[in-house]
């Protein structure tokens, strides 16, 4: 048994608990099942950081570079983000929804079949390493693990589908209170969260962030591009739906500015980007062909 | 500037009408909001339907009548169509109206923010502001209010004396100024592509180990020295490599490794290691044997260097290899051989027979059929070709794209364009200090252009070290 694999057993069955805690600090409104959450949610990260280390270590190349290993940094950049976010804003009932989102996102990996599982040395297209770095790790012998664009391209490109993860779990959350707000009922299941308004800016900060990270995983995709393939752009359909899943949230910026645009709106906006997003993530690599293509 | 222009009073000429009607057309959000969201749903139909197919594949895809359709609305090439390009163009205008719109005045107000008047009324306007008392002198209250800000990084400024101070504080201005960096960022990027698509080339070569090949447009040539593959313990390919040596002037300039990943970057030239095969024209040795007629068994078989005359040991005969064909095939219309494709699938050698000094024959031989056509006329002896050393070529791809550097220019503009419009925010206070006997009233209000949370969290904090610092305590 592969030992990154052990650690997703554990990490699968932390999220599960996770996800409980966070829903049961959310329906019974206990303190303590919220800390008990919170505190799983760092074991789960823990274990999750494993998981990536385990493989690094296996594969001998920073673990980005199968849908097995790519999934397992989202769960993590999602899990990392809204611990920061529970930090800064102590709101912890949008636990529930990012947790949940996150075990759903663990049980979709363990579906897939072994081989896109494993772990692979990289072929010769994704062998890109930045010179400067291997020149800095040369003399203690760890040239090999220096990174290069591709990583950088995968970690960035993941830091903003988190941040859009963020946000769509915080929509949904925000159409939920807000029909409740109209209702006018303060308490009940969703008397949890936070006021719709500030539900409507967390969701707009999450693509404040995802938005540049986005950005600059697609530039950094075409820098390696432009190694490997001689030309920065070249309307592969991955590279396109990066583009699509950008102008979505582009509109919704700039939509943002007009004040019309903002709650109910900027919501279902932030919802279709995200749809987009797992499409440009999932349906992409399975359902279209190109370099980015899982399936073939 | 619709504004502006019912401002002027008076009949317009037609010209200036239908002028402002176009400019205020570019300059409006929701054009914005339609290009971005037209793109986004239109580019979807690019990566459904493959894109520069050969028109056949189409018909078998989608059948006649698709076809047509797709081949006039160039959906077979949507990102190149003019209709496309029209809809970038659209964003691009609506771009530049808007920044030549909105920037000078945007520019001028964040010059001249210190001198806007205000209204203390305005102050509880606000949707953030703080009225409350502090028992202290007006004069150590605004002291407490200028370090409180000053604290927070904020600058300020005071104005009144004795009984009332005036005070405004500011923070982050140049975040303003984000959008602006970003939208120039994308005009630079689409400026680079343009660039490169007038300016530059692809193009691509294949280079036999030994051989040299021309650039296109450029003053060099370039060697491929070795070509070879590297693999991994377990089997699998690693990497691809090519050495190779730019010769220019007929001396050698520079020698590089390249590999898929690594290419050589030469006068603006790039040239990259993008395929390898075994080449189908051309061989490093062939084997030849001799054999006697009528007899079963052949000699032992001699190699024969490509285009060197070769002496055939224990005959009077040379030979010298001028040709090979990898999937020999005869094309009678032209009277030419030539190979039917890169696969060993009918290996044939050309030959030029010699006796002595003497061309006496030449001969096509094949691997497969030895024998069917005699190599040397009215002799005893017959040539039998058993065997190739192949040749291995490199696929070079070849780019020159002047536009690049612009588009990653554009790129680092965009990063710096973020991090103000995402990272940095304009925040600003207006305060009044007004001593009432004893204590003093603070009232101060102000706003921000994004990110309201943090504002009213930093404003809070700022209130309450305000109110509480050491003796001072609220009232």
């Amino acid at each position: 048994m592969i030992l990154s694999l052990v650690f997703f057993t554990f990490s699968f069955v932390f999220y599960l608990v996770t996800a409980l805690l966070y829903i049961g600090h959310w329906v019974f409104k206990k303190k303590w099942i919220g800390q008990t959450a919170t505190a799983m949610a760092f074991v789960a990260l823990l274990s999750t950081t494993m998981i990536l280390v385990a493989r690094a270590g296996e594969s001998g190349h920073a673990p980005f570079s199968n849908l097995w290993e790519s999934m397992m940094l989202f769960v993590w950049a999602t899990n990392a983000g809204y611990l920061i976010l529970e930090y800064k804003h102590k709101f912890r009932a949008i636990g529930a929804f990012v947790m949940g989102l996150e075990f759903i996102a663990m049980i979709s990996v363990s579906l897939l079949p072994y081989r896109f599982k494993s772990a692979e040395p990289l072929n010769p297209a994704l062998q890109n390493k930045w010179h400067w770095l291997m020149d800095v790790l040369r003399p203690f012998g760890l040239e090999k693990y220096a990174i290069g664009w591709l990583d950088f391209h995968v970690f960035t490109t993941f830091i903003g589908y988190a941040g859009f993860a963020i946000s769509f779990g915080l929509s949904i959350i925000y159409l939920l209170k807000e029909r409740s707000e109209a209702k006018g009922t303060k308490e009940g299941v969703m008397g949890a969260f936070p006021e719709a308004r500030i539900l409507d800016e967390l969701s707009y900060r999450a693509i404040a962030w995802g938005f540049p990270f986005l950005a600059t995983g697609i530039v950094s995709g075409a820098v390696w591009a432009n190694y490997a393939w001689g030309t920065y752009w070249s309307w592969d359909p991955k590279e396109t739906w990066s583009l699509i899943t950008w102008f979505i949230y582009a509109a919704y910026l700039h939509a943002r500015v007009t004040r019309g645009w903002r709650g109910k709106r900027a919501a279902y906006i932030s919802i279709a980007g995200f749809l987009a997003v797992i499409f440009l993530y999932w349906g992409v690599s399975f359902v279209l062909p190109g370099l980015h293509a899982y399936a073939s | 500037m619709q504004d502006k222009a019912k401002g002027t009073g008076g009949p317009r000429p037609w010209h200036r009408a239908v002028g402002s009607n176009i400019w205020y057309f570019f300059n409006s959000l929701k054009l914005t909001l339609f290009v971005l969201i037209t793109l986004a749903v239109v580019s979807i139909f690019g990566t459904v339907v493959e894109q520069n197919l050969p028109v056949e594949e189409y018909l078998q895809k989608y059948g006649e009548k698709w076809t047509g359709y797709i081949l006039t609305a160039r959906i077979n090439d949507m990102y190149h169509s003019y209709w496309f390009l029209a809809l970038l163009a659209l964003l691009a205008l609506n771009i530049i109206v808007c920044t030549f719109e909105r920037f000078p005045p945007k520019w001028k107000s964040l010059l001249n923010h210190k001198s806007e008047k205000f209204d203390v009324r305005l102050i509880d306007k606000f949707a953030n502001h703080h009225t409350f008392e502090v028992a202290a002198s007006t004069e150590a209250v605004k002291e407490r209010v200028v370090n409180a800000f000053k604290k927070k990084k904020f600058d300020i400024i005071t104005s009144g004396s004795g009984g009332e101070f005036r005070l405004y504080a500011w923070k982050g201005r140049i975040g303003r100024l984000g959008s602006d960096f970003t939208h120039i960022s994308l005009l630079l990027i689409l400026l680079g592509a343009i660039v490169g698509s007038f300016a530059g080339y692809k193009d691509f070569r294949a280079v036999f180990v030994g051989g040299e090949m021309s650039v296109p447009k450029a003053d060099f040539r370039l060697k491929l020295e070795k070509f070879w593959i590297d693999y991994y313990d377990s089997g699998q390919i690693k990497q691809y490599n090519s050495l190779l040596t730019v010769i220019e002037d007929g001396k050698e300039v520079l020698k590089k490794q390249i590999w898929v990943n690594e290419p050589l970057y030469y006068k603006g030239i790039r040239f990259y290691q993008s395929s390898y095969g075994t080449a189908w024209n051309k061989v490093s040795e062939a084997e030849i044997a001799v054999k006697m007629k009528g007899k079963g068994q052949h000699g032992e078989p001699m190699l024969v260097k490509w285009e060197k005359l070769t002496p055939l040991a224990g005959t009077r005969y040379s030979v010298k290899l001028i040709g090979y064909a990898a999937d020999f095939a005869y094309d009678e219309g032209t009277n030419q051989v030539f190979s039917k494709s890169a696969e060993s699938n009918n290996p044939a050698i050309h030959l030029e027979i010699y006796d002595g000094e003497k061309l006496i024959a030449t001969q096509w031989l094949f691997l497969k059929y030895p024998g069917i056509f005699p190599a040397i006329p009215n002799a005893d002896e017959d040539l039998v070709f058993t065997g190739v050393r192949g040749i291995m070529y490199s696929g070079i791809s070849i780019n020159k794209d002047p536009g690049t550097n612009i588009v990653w220019a554009g790129s680092l503009v965009m990063g710096f364009g973020f991090i103000l419009a995402f990272f940095v925010y304009h925040r600003r206070v207006w305060i009044v200090v007004r001593g009432s006997g004893k204590s003093t009233e603070v009232k101060l209000g102000g706003m921000i252009n994004k990110n309201n949370l943090v504002f009213e969290k930093e404003l809070k904090e700022i209130v309450e070290s305000i109110g509480s610092e050491k003796a001072g305590g609220k009232l």
